[in-house]
């Protein structure tokens, strides 16, 4: 389970832990880890990370578009609509796709970047990020919070720690509540939680998906990227030699050890590495970075702030944690453009455009044909084979159209319909029964092909047909 | 494999996370296929809502993907066991 292209195997004195012990880690016992808080430069855009997506997650339900919600997948309707687009049941091959796409580029920024995605973007480390500022509002830092659990309970604790929980629920009650406002308008979902009205299924996935957020953010944390994370087991597989990672330069560090300011590191025998831990104190997985690159690195870049700062403070050049590629480490050039990123580039470029070329020549109409099945055929007083149909048609366009229907395939076949003219509004879906007559002398077979054509009148490029069975004598 | 048995908790996760990103998969596919007004052709005269048989619909996939979790996991726990039954104790 370890990197198989970790850097630094050969570098520290400290060796790195076997597959054995990492496989055993796995299912261990978890200790509570307790980050410290870090200031830097990328702390401050994880901060950054953190309020865009939360900004978007918890506001883009209240947008309004075109007189209805931006983004609303409004399941008891059938129907998706996401600003200007509205994707039908039969669209859900471009959900799907876009899946695929977002897997790709995925693939594609951890080739070249490594798990920035982990750092500054995963809804858990995100969360997590907001939950742990909440604990160090309320707990207090790092010490204070460790002294806090370790001590016996008492009446100040148990007020801290309601406090606390208190606050994690209400921010997670939000959170479930803004979740289901995406499948249910959430201006109507609002008013009728307020006035305690709202259905046993809405409640259960507001409280469902409040507990996970509560579960995940305030309790599971690094562990749902050790235990849980798909990607954080096969990342190292997108990894090569001249991806981003984050390193300790064990060549600049080593030997390690304390010493004072004043201090002369080369009479010493020391390297830069001061041994202050610090790297490891705001590690929110908890693990030291100096062992050299590790599954368990999120790559939240925590500790390049706090060496840094430590640096700085030592009077030494900052950068003895820092991003890097190991062809870099070796001494030699990072290529960006390689094999594997040609590649990626090329199949995510073919899967996006045919994706843009499909949706903006999705034709904005759908035609089902389905066939009574209380009967095979019947025969008119006039002596004609007659078999009777339902249309479902969907306008999946932003306007109504009038639509004529015609249908071809057997010669002399007649249409009738019970309504004067086809008529959908925007976005709608309506049945028109048909009857389609015709003389047995035309019927070559038991079961011949019809072919139903619809196109509206006022454009002709919404355009569709659907083939029908037609059953007659044999 | 460990030495060490691994904790209820987790065996929980393996078997409850995996199964939950299988069932939204299948609930999306089945659904988008589907219309429960056409599975149910009297769904009128049901008391439940198209939400409601959405999620009921869900938690019925969580629970068949969930099952067969639980069979892979007691298998591969009984294989390792036979391979190594110093492992049972422990």
């Amino acid at each position: 389970m370890t990197n198989r292209n970790a850097p630094g195997a050969d570098g520290p004195a400290k060796a790195r832990p076997s597959d054995e012990q990492v496989e055993q880690s796995l299912y261990a016992k978890q200790e509570k880890i307790y980050p410290r808080e870090v200031h830097g430069l990328y702390a401050s855009l994880r901060v950054l990370g953190v309020f865009g997506l939360l900004g978007i997650y918890y506001l883009l339900p209240w947008l309004q578009w075109d007189g209805h919600q931006a983004v609303l997948f409004d399941l008891p309707a059938r129907k998706f609509h996401i600003f200007f687009i509205t994707l039908w049941p039969q669209d859900f091959i471009y959900l799907a796709a876009l899946l695929i796409i977002a897997g790709l580029t995925l693939f594609f920024v951890t080739a070249l970047v490594g798990r920035v995605w982990c750092g500054y973007a995963c809804p858990q480390t995100v969360w997590t990020e907001a939950f742990l500022w909440i604990e160090r509002k309320v707990e207090g830092n790092r010490m204070q919070q460790q002294k806090l659990d370790a001590s016996p309970m008492n009446a100040r604790k148990l007020r801290i720690k309601v406090t606390k929980h208190f606050l994690w629920l209400s921010f997670s009650a939000w959170t479930g509540l803004t979740f289901v406002g995406y499948f249910s308008p959430i201006l109507d979902l609002g008013q009728r939680m307020l006035a305690f009205e709202l259905g046993p299924w809405e409640t259960f996935w507001i409280i469902f998906y409040g507990l996970a957020t509560y579960g995940n953010a305030g309790w599971m944390r690094e562990q749902v990227c050790k235990y849980m994370c798909p990607y954080a087991r096969f990342q190292s597989a997108m990894f090569d030699m001249n991806t981003l990672i984050i390193s300790y330069l064990p060549a600049r560090g080593e030997p390690r050890g304390s010493r004072k300011r004043s201090a002369d590191a080369a009479v010493l025998g020391l390297g830069d590495c001061i041994d202050c831990t610090m790297c490891v104190q705001v590690c929110p997985t908890g693990i030291d970075i100096r062992d050299g690159l590790q599954y368990e690195c999120i790559a939240c870049s925590a500790c390049i702030d706090a060496c840094d700062h430590v640096m700085d403070k030592m009077g030494y050049e900052k950068g003895l944690i820092k991003y890097t590629t190991e062809n870099s480490m070796e001494g030699k050039n990072t290529q960006i453009i390689r094999p594997r990123m040609v590649i990626y580039t090329i199949i995510l470029l073919t899967i996006m455009s045919t994706f843009v070329y499909s949706v903006a020549t999705r034709i904005a109409l759908g035609l089902d044909v389905i066939r009574d099945r209380n009967s095979l055929y019947r025969e008119t007083d006039e002596g004609l084979i007659e078999n009777v149909y339902i249309l479902k048609i969907l306008n999946m366009d932003d306007s109504a159209h009038t639509y004529k229907l015609g249908v071809q395939g057997i010669p002399g076949v007649e249409l009738h319909m019970d309504v004067a003219t086809i008529r959908v509004p925007a976005g709608d879906v309506m049945d028109f029964p048909a009857r389609l007559r015709a003389d047995e002398s035309s019927l070559e077979a038991r079961s011949s092909t019809v072919i139903f054509n619809l196109e509206a009148t006022d454009d002709s490029a919404l355009q569709v047909q659907q083939d029908a069975r037609f059953l007659g004598p044999s | 494999m460990a030495d060490k048995p691994i904790p209820g908790i987790q065996k929980c996760i393996v078997i409850l996370w995996p199964s939950f990103l299988t069932a939204v998969i299948a609930s999306g596919l089945f659904f988008s296929a589907f219309d429960p007004d056409d599975l149910f052709p009297f769904g009128a005269d049901l008391e439940i809502s198209r939400l409601g048989i959405y999620s009921v619909g869900f938690l019925l996939f969580w629970l068949i993907a969930a099952a067969s979790g639980i069979g892979t996991l007691y298998f591969a726990i009984t294989n390792c066991m036979r391979k190594n039954p110093d492992s049972r104790d422990k």
